[in-house]
């Protein structure tokens, strides 16, 4: 009984990317905070960012971008580790290595989220995957 | 730590996330035993290479090492070794399994030898890897869990939360979880194996480091970096000892044997037969089982192990216990994958060989599909509680049960090589050789002699007698006598699903006149690499690269030096016989199922009464008999 299983073949991927080279990364971020050297959490960064290439590397095997799932998660990730920065910056307890590996993984995953959205959409239509207009959602309704 | 409790967490939902993904696409029951034999190529060839090492190499592999060094050489070409029988039977079992529309060993060796005693030996390797092969693995990860959690959870414990992340996948999803998962499992215990190798390194100070470190070690470890000659003829351990250590050339030989018998045994069969298509088996039995799995042993574990014995507090556990806690979590997840692998198919494989293929066709040949697919979760939860219940109440039991897991699988390989290769092999022969290769195996192994002791019988040789591994003993005998009785029955028929598997497979499979051309090449270079990699010509790799305690030509043990060249030999080896003697090569064209002739429908349900009636008094009589014996002689 062939059936088609592309998306499962994507998921698979996705999934074997974010559990090795994702949590090596995050590992080897952490391990930069504990030993207090900005050098090894941008080998830990170095190591996300290849993850998060190797996962847009398999979109585009599978013709298809990140699915909505995605990219909620990983936009609620980044913004609860924002936050998580911002509020050890401003409670003051933070060396100036751990100062510069959180602006190192957040200022690199910004950039690396935009030039991923010009690239795919152009400069116009990267603003448009933010900019929702009112009459766009009308129509969404009408429809 | 919170970590590992955090990242076990993670590793659960996902588990149950690709549970409910499977059980979705399997529409409740239908293709919960099989994955409408639909599963991807690539993913296929990463569960069948995933779960041929598994945990193994991250646990068993530097064990070994660490304790006897370099001297069963044989552990380093185990990529190699393990892929051997994947490459001459894998293709040609698909092909029969997809003409007659069968899906596991079992229902293959029924059909094409029909032969109920094949079909129980199978049925109870599948539940020997079930219970206490992967319950060995299981059992080990726990202690480590314990460890690494500082005693906050008990190993216990631990072994019931990981059996039931286990159980709660294998029971929603079926094959096609245990298939998507694995393809997952496998990339992170890779993964994790190279994060552990790299760690291992930096805590011996670099590949310089570890080497002197067993420099160091060379000359007052009992000469532990290199075999101990070819053969020594003692009466086995636990009655005599060998001179220096066990480890001879023989042994290795021997130790390849058993090896073999992963991908003989029904576990592994089962995800072949459950593929969409044979197109992935070279390329997976070459480039991922012999090529990436293979280096893994040979390089990375084996770095880990060499660790391990240059400085014993570097063992696996100890490895995990220094590092940091999420570095530690990761790794044991990662190695948990490859552990939860092995033993969810084991698990599923058990169960379907009890329910599906032992259970309806004796006693209760009506019973529905969707019954079916019950009756086998139920045996999966059964199973898995008996494994955790035997780690944490008769480890000893386990790890004797566990010991023959090996050795029994690879005796499967006499009526694999009938169905696939030597087509003169008769059914009384393969029915007879398999029998007494199991007693080989079961005479020269802890299970056998604890057996027969109970029975008042003591056997004069203890396990594995003249260091050769109790596989070796099996398959010898196994295999004389299968050629001795075959010799003498060749006028024995095969059955009608026989003859249409003999008959499609030499229609279809017909060899180019250059791989016929290459015959004896591939004989030749393939007993050339046995007898130096793995066999009596382990004995040049003591010194090709320098003596154990002088100066080592490559910076590394002459034997290690040795296996990683035999390794890359290796992987040509497979590569020539997958594609070049098109043993394993792609093949596409559709294969239409058979139509078996018409017959008369038995009256199942009165012989099934019989069956059952039979089963019972049998095992009333088996059972007095046993413990009258055991009274008058055992001790």
């Amino acid at each position: 009984m062939p059936e088609r299983t592309p998306n499962i073949d994507r998921s698979i991927l996705v999934f074997t990317i974010w559990g090795s080279l994702g949590f090596l990364g995050l590992g080897i971020f952490l391990e930069s905070l504990a030993r207090d050297t900005w050098a090894i959490s941008a080998v830990g960064v170095a190591v996300i960012v290849a993850a998060f290439a190797a996962h847009i590397v398999v979109n585009a095997i599978h013709g298809t971008g990140f699915t909505r799932g995605e990219a909620a998660l990983g936009i609620g990730i980044y913004g609860v580790l924002g936050l998580v920065f911002m509020a050890g910056a401003l409670a003051g307890g933070m060396t100036s290595a751990d100062y510069y590996a959180g602006l190192t993984l957040f200022g690199t995953l910004a950039i690396g989220l935009l030039a991923y959205l010009v690239t795919r959409h152009g400069l116009r239509g990267a603003f448009s995957q933010f900019h929702v207009r009112a009459a766009d959602t009308a129509a969404r309704r009408g429809a | 730590m919170a970590w590992l409790p955090l990242y076990l967490l993670f590793w659960a939902a996902v588990t149950l996330y690709w549970a409910r993904v499977a059980a979705v696409a399997n529409g409740g029951h239908q293709t919960w035993f099989s994955a409408g034999h639909s599963l991807p190529a690539w993913v296929s060839a990463l569960v069948v290479a995933g779960a041929s090492v598994s945990g193994w190499v991250a646990l068993a592999v530097p064990a070994e090492i660490g304790a006897g060094g370099f001297s069963r050489p044989a552990l380093l070409q185990a990529g190699i070794v393990l892929a051997l029988p994947g490459v001459l039977f894998f293709k040609r079992l698909w092909l029969i399994g997809q003409r007659l529309r069968l899906s596991s060993q079992g229902e293959l060796l029924r059909a094409y030898w029909e032969s109920e005693f094949l079909v129980a030996v199978s049925a109870t390797i599948a539940v020997v890897f079930a219970i206490a092969f992967s319950g060995l693995q299981l059992r080990e990860l726990s202690q480590i869990a314990a460890t690494l959690s500082g005693g906050d959870i008990s190993a216990e414990g631990a072994a019931i939360v990981l059996g039931f992340i286990l159980v709660g996948y294998v029971v929603i999803g079926g094959m096609r979880a245990v298939g998507y998962l694995g393809a997952i499992q496998a990339a992170l215990a890779v993964a994790a194996l190279v994060g552990l190798a790299a760690f291992a390194l930096i805590a011996t100070g670099g590949f310089a480091g570890l080497n002197a470190g067993l420099q160091a070690v060379a000359t007052e470890a009992g000469g532990k970096l290199s075999v101990a000659g070819v053969i020594q003829f003692t009466a086995g351990i636990g009655r005599e000892a060998a001179a220096s250590h066990e480890g001879t050339a023989v042994a290795s030989l021997s130790l390849a044997m058993a090896l073999l018998g992963v991908q003989a045994s029904p576990v592994v069969l089962k995800v072949v037969l459950s593929t969409r298509t044979p197109r992935g088996i070279a390329a997976g039995q070459t480039w991922v089982m012999a090529g990436a799995f293979g280096l893994a042993v040979a390089l990375l574990a084996a770095v880990v192990g060499a660790a391990g014995y240059s400085d014993p507090g570097l063992a696996v556990s100890g490895l995990l216990a220094r590092l940091s806690p999420w570095f530690a979590a990761w790794v044991f997840v990662g190695i948990l994958c490859g552990t939860q692998l092995l033993a969810g198919l084991a698990l599923l494989t058990a169960a379907e060989a009890l329910v599906r293929t032992l259970y309806k066709p004796w006693f209760h040949g009506n019973l529905s599909r969707r019954g079916t697919v019950t009756l086998a979760q139920i045996a999966v939860v059964l199973l898995a509680v008996a494994s955790v219940l035997m780690q944490a109440l008769t480890p000893v039991t386990l790890s004797v049960l566990g010991a023959v897991a090996l050795p029994l699988a690879s005796q499967m390989i006499t009526p694999l090589l009938g169905m696939t290769w030597a087509c003169w092999f008769t059914r009384p022969a393969v029915v007879t050789g398999v029998g007494f290769g199991i007693a080989g195996v079961l005479m020269t192994e802890p299970l056998g002699h604890a057996v027969l002791s109970f029975l008042g019988l003591d056997l004069p040789w203890g396990r594995w007698p003249w260091t050769i591994h109790s596989a070796a003993w099996g398959l010898v005998l196994n295999l004389v006598v299968t050629v001795l009785i075959s010799a003498f029955t060749q006028r024995r028929g095969f059955g009608p699903e026989a003859e249409e598997a003999r008959r499609f497979l030499s229609e279809t499979l017909r060899l180019s006149p250059r791989a016929r051309a290459l015959r004896a090449t591939a004989w030749s270079v393939a007993l050339c690499w046995a007898f130096f990699a793995v066999g009596p010509g382990l004995v040049f790799g003591n010194f090709a690269f320098g003596l154990p305690g002088g100066t080592w030509a490559l910076g590394m043990p002459s034997q290690w030096a040795w296996g990683l060249l035999f390794w890359i030999f290796g992987l040509g080896l497979v590569w020539f016989l997958s594609y070049k003697m098109e043993m394993a090569s792609p093949h596409t064209t559709a294969i239409p199922p058979y139509e078996p002739p018409a017959r008369l429908r038995r009256d199942t349900p009165v012989k099934e009464r019989e069956r059952l009636r039979a089963l019972v008094l049998t095992a009333a009589i088996g059972f007095a008999l046993f413990v009258l014996t055991a009274i008058s002689f055992g001790n």
